[in-house]
Parts: C-alpha cells; structure tokens; sequence
C-alpha cells in the first residue's frame, strides 16, 4: 500500500500482478465448479439455501447459469463469468456451463503466458486473432439442412437429444426429443416460448410426461355448470365479481334503518346480476376471471350455463388470452370494443390427484402444454429447467438453422484452425494463439474426464483424426471411442459461437483488468 | 492482500462450516464425499422407517413441533413430520409422498428400497464404478424389474369383490387396525365401488368418498353409511328440529342475518320510536326470508359459512324452528361441491333464486347420537350421485387419525386396481421373483451393466429380509428358503408372517396391486439415480 493514504478506511486496493492472478484465480475456480456438470456424464449439484427452508430451499441441478445464480461470490472476475452465463442463458438459453469452463480455460493458459513474462495486450492481440479464425472454422463447419424437411426434422431431433443427454431427462431422451421438437415446430418459427406451457406434478414417473395440445388451466371449473364445452366463446377478464367497490376512502352510507339497508344490499345484488347479463349477452359460453367469483354470480353463471373459472392467475390469464386469440376485460360496456377468444373443446381433466381444465384446439395452433411428471419436486424443477433448456436452443436453431457437431468435434476443429492460423503470424502473439488452440482442446478433455476415461489418449487420437482429414470425428463418452458424429451429436451453430465469443470477450474483458478498487463496506448503524 | 482470491463471501452468513474464514476450496466437498455423505443420510432416513414394514411393523411416535403427538406406521406420514435437515434425505421424504400420490400405499417399501439400492450403490463405487454407469445400469434393471412384475401379475375384474377385499385386507393388515380388517376391508371396497363407475372409469376420485370421523365407540363401530353423513351438528339452540321425514334439501349461500352491504354504512338513529321500528323491520326482515324458504317446500337448510357476516342469529333460528325447518351450519366452500354431487341439490346464492328446483330430496334426515357424539345422516336420496360416507370412530383422536390413514391407503389400494387391472401377491415374493430373474439376466450380460443388474437385484431381497426381521423370524433361514422354493418354480412363495414360515401367498390371500410395487420401483430407482449424479453440495443464496 502506499505511504500516503488516499482512500477512504476500509477501501482496499489490489495491483498489477496481484490484480490480474486475484482475478484470474477467482475466474478459473467458478470454471472449476461447475466444469464437472459438463457433458453427457456429468454430475448434479445440491444448492442448498441457507435463507429458504422447504422444498424452495433444496435445488438439484445440472444446469450451470442455475447452479451460478444461486451461490454467492465476492470475487470481481467470478462475477463477470456468472453474468455471461446468464446472458447465454438469455440468448441461447443452453450452453451456459460450456461457456464459463471455456472462459476459464482460456484464463487458466493465459496465466502461464503471463508467467513467461508476456504483456497482457500482446495476449489479447494473439486471442482476438485465435477468435476470429476459430470463429471462421467453425462458420465453415456449420451446415443447414432446412430445405430438406425430413433431414431438418433429423436435424432438431439430434439438436434436442444432445441438450437433453446432460441433464436428469437423459433416460428418457428420445421421448423428450420428441415433445421438445413437436412443440417448437408448431411455434412456426416464432422464438416466444409464452405459448409453451409446461405444468408439473410431483407423482407418477418421468416417462409418464406427455405433450398436449393446447392450454391447461390448473383450476377448478365452479360448481354446477357444464364440465364440457364445444366450440367454446371465452371471455377472458380481470374485474371484480364479488361487488363493484366505490374506491373512495371513507365512502359510506347513512341510512335511517334496516329496511332501506336491506334495499342496499338488494340494489348491489341487481347490479351484480346486470353485470353477469351484460358478461352473458356477449354470447359467451367459458368466462375466466383473474379474481374471485363469488356464490351469487357464480350460481348466476351456472343458472345461463356459462363455465366460470375464478382466480386463474396472472400468467394464466395472459396465455390464456394470447393462446385463445382473445383480450383481457375489464369493463364491458361497449360489446365491439372486447375480442373473444375460442376453442374447440374446453373440458375437465384428472391429472395426478388434482382437477384441470384444457382448452383444447385453441385459435392459435401454436400453443401447447407439456405436463411433466416425476417422483420428486427437485426432478421436476430440474427436468422442467431441462425441457426450457431444449426448447430455447431448438427455437433459436429454427430462426437460425445451421448447425454444428458436438462431442468435441467444433472444439478441435476450432483448435486445429486456430493451431494453423498461429504458424503464420509471426511475434509473440503466435504463442498466445496457440494457448488458446489448447483452451480450446480442453473442452474435449473435460467431457471425457466426466465420463471417467482415459482423457489425454482419447484427445489425442481425436486430434489425430481431425488432422487425417474426418472433420467429423468426435467422442462418443458412452463407449469411450473417437467416432464419426455427423448425424448422432448435434449441435446449434448459434450456441456455438455464441460461446466462443462470450467467453473469449470475456477472458479478454478479466485479462485487461490490473488494478481492483474495492470500496469500504457502507456501515450499518446497528 | 496475497494471492488468495475469495469467490465466497468471507466468514460469510451462507458459509457451510463458520468459522473458517476465506476458504474456498473448502465450500465444497470432494465428489465422493460429497455422495458418500448424500448415501449415508439417505440410508438414515431409509432405517429409520425400516421397522415399520410390514403386518409386524413397529409404529413411530413423533413430537411435531408444536407438540403435538402423532402416532403412525404410514412411511409418508412419519417422513412427513420428521424434520429432515439433510438434502439427500430430504430428497427420500419426497420419494416417500410421490409413492402416497401415485399408489397411496407402499410408502414405507419405497423408501426402504430406494435405502438398499444406495448401499448396493455404495458397494459399486468403492468398486470403482462410475456413477453414471451405475445410475444407467439401475435404470435399465428398474426396467426389467418392471417387464417381471407385469409378467407374474394377475389381471384383476372390478367386478370380482374377493380379489378387491384381499387386497384391501392386505393393505389394512399392516396398520394399527390390522384386527378389524374384516370391518373395515369391505367398508373401502364398497365405497369405491360405489364411486367409480367400472366400465367407463379409469381413475377415482377420492374426493367423492368422504371420511367421518367422531372420538367415541371403538373403530368396530365404523360404518358405511347409506346416503351422506354432515359432520357438522344441528343447531338446536331455538328449538329446531333434529328429524325430518320427507326431506327437501336447500344449501344456501347467502345469510339469515340483517342485511349488511358491501359497502360502508351507519344507520342513523335520530329518536328511541325508531330504534322500535329498526328492530321491527329486522324481524320482517328475517321473517320475510324464512318465509319464503318454507314456501318453497324446504324443510331442511344447509348454510355456508361467511367471513363477512353471521349466517344465522337467534332471531332467524327461532324463525326457522317455528316454521319446522331443520338447520344446518359452516358449511365450509370447498364442501359444496361435494353436497351438492351426494344430494343432488345446488347452492342457491340469492333469496329470490330460491325455488323448489334446486333442492335436493332424501327420505329421512336424522341426527343421531352414538357413542356420545352426534352426527347427521341423510338417507334415502333421490337423484343421488356417485359419493359415500363412511363414519369412522376410534377411542382416541390417535387411534382414530391413524385409523384415518390407513383406510385412506386401502381407498388409493383399490384405486390402483381401478386404474390398473392386475395384481401381485404380497409377502416379499414378487421381490424374490424380480431378484433371481434379474440375476439371470445379469449373467447373460457383460459389462458394468451385468454388476448393476446384479447388485440391483441383490438389493431387491431387502424387502423380504426386513419382513421377515420385523416379524421376529431368522431373516436368514426365511430368505434363502424363500430362494430355494422360487428357483423351484414356486412363483407365489412368500412369508407367512403370522405363521412364521414361507407358503403359498395367493392361498393366503396376501395380494395387492400391481401398481404399487411397479410405480414403487420405479420411483425408488429414479430418485436413486438423481442422488447418485450429485457430487456437490453448494450454499446458495
């Protein structure tokens, strides 16, 4: 520290050297917790809080943004590495732990570099130049197979089983497969995931989850009316059906005696009653409420053979309105002014223990429920994180429908590339081009040391393979081989770059960094 | 300020060990600690409940945290109030009340067998195993087990009582009211049957069969009763009456009490002639209401309870005792549907909708006091849906929730048959039968798989070992004669528990449903491959 004191108490200051290894230690150890979920073979993790108790408190998880949002970190850099996983997550919505180990491991080389004494922005130069040739390989290596229909389906079906076999839904991947790609092609290209619904329910087991079409509704049809409707009219609304309130504080009625108190509360049940009128002169035959519906409209309701369903939530009333092509009422006055939503068949359904009620063959065609099963709360949030996961990458690939191979394909032909490009740069940038040709090669490792096998041979014959020519060539992890995986391990382009990319700016964003201010705790006064 | 960078708060609150202070690494475990620590809590959890099994089990007492004292062989239910701090184990309490949801019996087996698959777990890894391969080799095992069972299971037709009372009576046997399964075994076949329609329904609705419970009698005096009983009294306080004959039902949603609007009100009393005249409009007031209850025919009057207002006041019960009407309050909301359904009457939410078409009509509407405790019973229904009431009653409240519980259990038994039309026999053979089957199968494997599919079947014997265990029988001796009679072909062999050897269970009529055991394997062995893929505990926020 220096002899004069120019910060306030408390503050601390970290510099140059010690700066740069704080950073890049902090970084390399968050790569390191989560690196071991990677792959087809790896392992979960218990995030246990220590604020919640209950089932919010106890989390399974495979999924690295989950698995980083979740602890606490009081290290700069490492938090720069949570926020790239989280914005992988918000784009791409898979390849959040890849994208953190990678960031890692190029720190990880770069600290070597900077051991041989070679400036920082000499590293970065050398990066920059490995980025943009792994980045031109691998745009080489993407192909698109959206014109043959049957092979695009192939395709997303890979795409979907690759995501899937790293998380808790690996057993049953096929299937899930399956209901991942039915349910983003009827999305017809849009990436709003709003109209994929997934509901879960703790019993039964996973492969009992099916994908329905159309919307559920996890409520209660009210008592006495018609538990089937076809062709249904559905007014969705958010009023209150208990008494119009005058919202006025302090507004109250001054009456002489009971009679004229008992003509109040009549005059309020009329006014309801023209409420309810007005709801059913519009022709409807399903009326949901975001608020409670009480006995006396209920009865109303059922009296003019209306289904009513009360207090669905926020969420469901919004879907529920986009998927019905209706709006949400407040007021209904003026008939012309509200849109209806419609449905083929509304009817009451038994899923687990519990009563639902499915909207099904809604306007929009594109909407669709899954409905997950599973032993336990954790397998359900995990397979539900799962299925989301899935479904943004197949989204994204739709809008965007190159594709690459996995396994340690993209990587090490990345790497190759950027190996080749390093010999005919000349200085030390070459060097640190070809660090990142290693950091690349890492991710291959990583997958095979998950699967406990022989990591440093099956890479090298990978490699090998990859400079005989078979830019195809992968590790299968279940058998412990280098084989051919054009057609078997599929991954999106998108999510592919969009790692390579995070994560090199980001190692480039910790690597510039050589002095870490932190400021004094403010004081709380008891 | 040296080379030690944190990533974790500093002695911070969510640090798992306090008082090490800034020390990273130690956040987490080394994997296979970090699994071993996951199996031995599970484990814990697993033997704690291991006693329980079967028709010799031990019961639990457990203080909840509000002292109360709950006494149970039901393995959710003892799961369910034991305060579980471990994740792991948290995870085998969640297992334990998936099994409640899906089968409702068999909760105890689950938990136990998901116990002795962590162990054989355990044994492989220190074998070297990796724990995806054995995550794998146990699901694929999970499946055969599966093909086993539907392959020695005995379809089953709804309409064969016997096979539905044997099943109930095995369900029972195993419970605190194990000597009054001859009671209560019918009692539960009759009521579902009663629900459920058998050709078209795949599933039932237990909501539709509503349980009753009173302190008085003993659970001999538990009954089926025809029609719908109210566990809620009459209110006798004005002179009512207790008994009608010739009944029509109203259930009334809105109040005899004076009006009370929405909104704020005051009513201003400007000299003592009008306070006569207040309290006189009152009483038309009221008068009016009843009035026109009586002229719609209704003789009894069912009233939901309101946070609002009172439903009844003195004045209105005198009105309705002078008039002979029978009254009923705090209905709860969430019984409508089902009073409804058992009666055939519908709410009725304003006075001037009341009309003769909504009410319900029963023969008789009775309250009856036995046992020194009163219910009331409607009886002979017309238009009545498809629900039952059973009355149940027990010494004590103890005796008589755990009562509760057990028949509930033989209800969901017997809706596993509705949903699944096959049985297995009871009495750890089907266990048996999946072990050696899997063990051949193992052999003609290689491979990690043929080791998990060994050791997985090996793991199956634990039910039956702790059968014979609980019922003070030589595990031993019992489990590899039971060995013995099955490579001998003997499909059925099981403990006779009471007898203390091993026979033929179908003779013994020791049966239960085939869902039970399948969904009982499956769901262990699912939540055995989610603990065995965990290598890390981490804080979070």
């Amino acid at each position: 520290m220096s002899a004069t004191q120019i910060f306030n108490e408390g503050a601390t200051q970290e510099r140059a050297e010690n700066a740069r290894l704080s950073n890049i230690i902090g970084a390399i150890a968050v790569g390191d917790l989560v690196k071991s979920t990677l792959g087809p073979k790896g392992m979960d993790k218990i995030l246990q809080s220590s604020t919640r108790g209950g089932d919010d408190g106890l989390v399974v998880t495979n999924d690295g943004a989950t698995i980083l949002k979740s602890i606490p970190l009081d290290n700069a850099a490492a938090k720069v590495l949570v926020n790239i996983s989280k914005v992988q997550d918000d784009e791409v919505g898979d390849g959040t732990t890849s994208v953190c180990v990678l960031a890692a491991e190029i720190l990880r080389q770069a600290e070597q570099l900077l051991d041989q004494r070679i400036h920082p922005q000499t590293i970065i130069d050398g990066f920059r130049l490995a980025t943009s040739s792994a980045r031109t390989a691998l745009e080489n290596a993407a192909v698109s197979h959206k014109d043959n229909a049957e092979q695009w389906r192939e395709d997303l079906l890979c795409i979907a089983r690759t995501t899937l076999s790293s998380k808790v839904l690996a057993s049953d991947k096929d299937m899930f497969a399956e209901m991942c790609v039915d349910a983003v092609l009827r999305l017809q290209g849009s990436t709003n995931l709003d109209r994929i619904q997934i509901i879960k329910k703790a019993g039964g087991k996973v492969s009992d989850s099916y994908l329905s079409d159309g919307f559920i509704l996890n409520k209660k049809i009210g008592v006495n009316q018609p538990r089937t409707i076809k062709g249904a009219r559905i007014l969705v609304a958010n009023t209150p059906m208990d008494t119009d309130k005058v919202k006025v504080f302090g507004a109250h009625i001054k009456v002489s005696d009971t009679a004229q108190l008992a003509e109040l509360e009549r005059a309020e049940r009329e006014k309801m009653r023209a409420k309810v009128q007005k709801i059913a002169a519009l022709g409807i035959n399903v009326f949901v409420n975001r608020q409670l519906i009480y006995n006396w409209p209920e009865q109303l309701f059922a009296d003019a053979g209306i289904m009513a369903i009360e207090h669905a939530d926020f969420d469901g009333v919004e879907r529920l309105a986009l998927v019905t092509g209706g709006e949400i009422a407040s007021s209904f006055d003026s008939p012309e002014l509200l849109k209806l939503g419609s449905c083929e068949t509304v009817e009451e359904i038994i899923i687990g223990e519990d009563r639902m009620v499915k909207f099904s063959g809604v306007a929009a065609g594109q909407a669709c429920t899954i409905v997950l099963r599973g032993g336990t709360q954790q397998m359900l949030d995990e397979a539900e994180r799962s299925i989301h996961d899935a479904i943004a990458v197949l989204s994204q690939t739709v809008a965007e429908p190159r594709i690459v191979y996995g396994g340690g394909c993209s990587e090490t032909l990345m790497s190759k590339a950027v190996d080749e490009a390093a010999k005919t740069v000349a200085g030390k940038k070459s060097i640190a081009m070809e660090a990142f040709a290693r950091a690349l090669r890492q991710m291959p490792t990583i997958l095979a040391d998950n699967a406990g096998l022989d990591s440093a041979d099956l890479v090298a014959k990978l490699r090998a393979a990859h400079y005989d020519g078979k830019n195809t060539a992968g590790l299968d992890l279940y058998n412990g081989e280098v084989i051919d995986v054009k057609g078997k391990v599929t991954e999106s382009f998108k999510l592919k770059r969009q790692v390579l990319l995070s994560a090199s700016e980001a190692a480039e964003m910790i690597l510039r960094v050589d002095d870490i201010i932190r400021c004094a705790p403010r004081q709380r006064r008891n | 300020m040296a080379n030690t960078a944190t990533i974790a708060p500093s002695g911070g609150k969510a640090a798992p060990k306090p008082g090490k202070k800034n020390d990273t690494f130690n956040m987490k475990d080394k994997p296979t600690q970090v699994r071993l620590s996951n199996i031995t809590a599970a484990k814990a959890v697993a033997d704690a409940i291991r006693t329980s099994l079967g028709p010799r089990g031990m019961d639990k007492m457990i203080e909840t945290g509000k002292k109360e004292v709950v006494i149970s062989n039901d393995g959710a239910t003892i799961l369910k109030h034991m305060s579980v701090l471990h994740p792991a184990a948290r995870m085998l309490v969640d297992l334990s009340a998936a099994q409640d949801v899906e089968a409702g019996d068999g909760t105890t087996s689950v938990v136990v067998l998901a116990g002795s698959l962590l162990s054989a777990a355990e044994k492989l890894l220190q074998k070297g195993v990796h724990p995806t391969q054995i995550a794998e080799g146990f699901q694929y095992a999970a499946i055969e087990a599966v093909k086993i069972l539907e392959d020695i299971s005995v379809p089953v037709s709804l309409d064969d009582r016997a096979f539905l009372l044997k099943s109930a009576t095995t369900s029972l046997s195993s419970k605190v009211v194990s000597q009054y399964s001859s009671i209560l075994a019918p009692i539960v076949v009759d009521s579902v049957l009663r629900v459920v329609d058998p050709a078209a329904d795949s599933n039932v609705d237990l909501n539709d069969v509503r349980i009753v419970k009173k302190v008085g009698g003993t659970i001999d005096d538990t009954e089926l009763v025809p029609g719908v009983v109210l566990h809620q009294n009459v209110i006798t306080s004005a002179g009512g009456p207790t008994r009608v004959e010739k009944a029509k039902i109203g259930l009334i949603q809105f109040q005899l009490s004076p009006p009370k609007p929405d909104m704020d009100n005051q009513v201003v009393v400007n000299d003592y002639r009008q306070m006569d005249r207040i309290l006189k409009e009152e009483r038309n007031y009221l008068l009016n209401l009843v009035k026109k209850i009586k002229k719609a025919g209704c003789n009894v009057l069912l009233i939901q309870k309101s946070i609002l207002r009172d439903a009844v006041n003195s004045l209105s019960l005198h009105f309705l005792a002078k008039l002979k009407i029978m009254a009923i309050k705090e209905v709860e909301r969430e019984e409508i549907e089902f009073i409804c359904k058992a009666t055939g009457c519908k709410p009725i939410a304003d006075i001037d909708s009341f009309s003769e078409d909504k009410l319900g009509y029963a023969d008789l509407v009775e309250e009856v006091e036995s046992n020194g405790s009163r219910i009331v019973q409607i009886s002979g229904i017309k238009n009545a849906g498809r629900t039952a009431s059973i009355v149940m009653r027990g010494a004590n409240q103890y005796v008589l929730d755990e009562a509760d519980r057990s028949v509930h259990d033989a209800l969901c038994v017997i809706r596993c048959l509705v949903k699944k039309r096959a049985l297995v026999v009871g009495g750890g053979a089907p266990e048996i039968e999946i072990s050696q089957r899997l063990s051949a199968i193992a052999k003609q494997r290689t491979g990690f798989q043929a080791i998990c599919f060994q050791a997985f079947a090996e793991a199956m014997e634990v039910i039956p070992t702790t059968l014979a265990e609980n019922s003070g029988l030589s595990p031993i001796a019992i489990v590899t004669e039971l060995r013995n009679r099955h490579a001998n072909g003997e499909k059925t062999a099981g403990i006779n528990v009471r007898k203390g050897i091993i026979s033929d269970m179908l003779e013994e009529n020791v049966i239960q449903p085939l869902l039970v055991s399948t969904s009982a394997v499956e769901l262990s062995s699912e939540t055995v491959r989610m603990l065995l893929k965990i290598d890390d505990i981490l804080a979070a926020r």
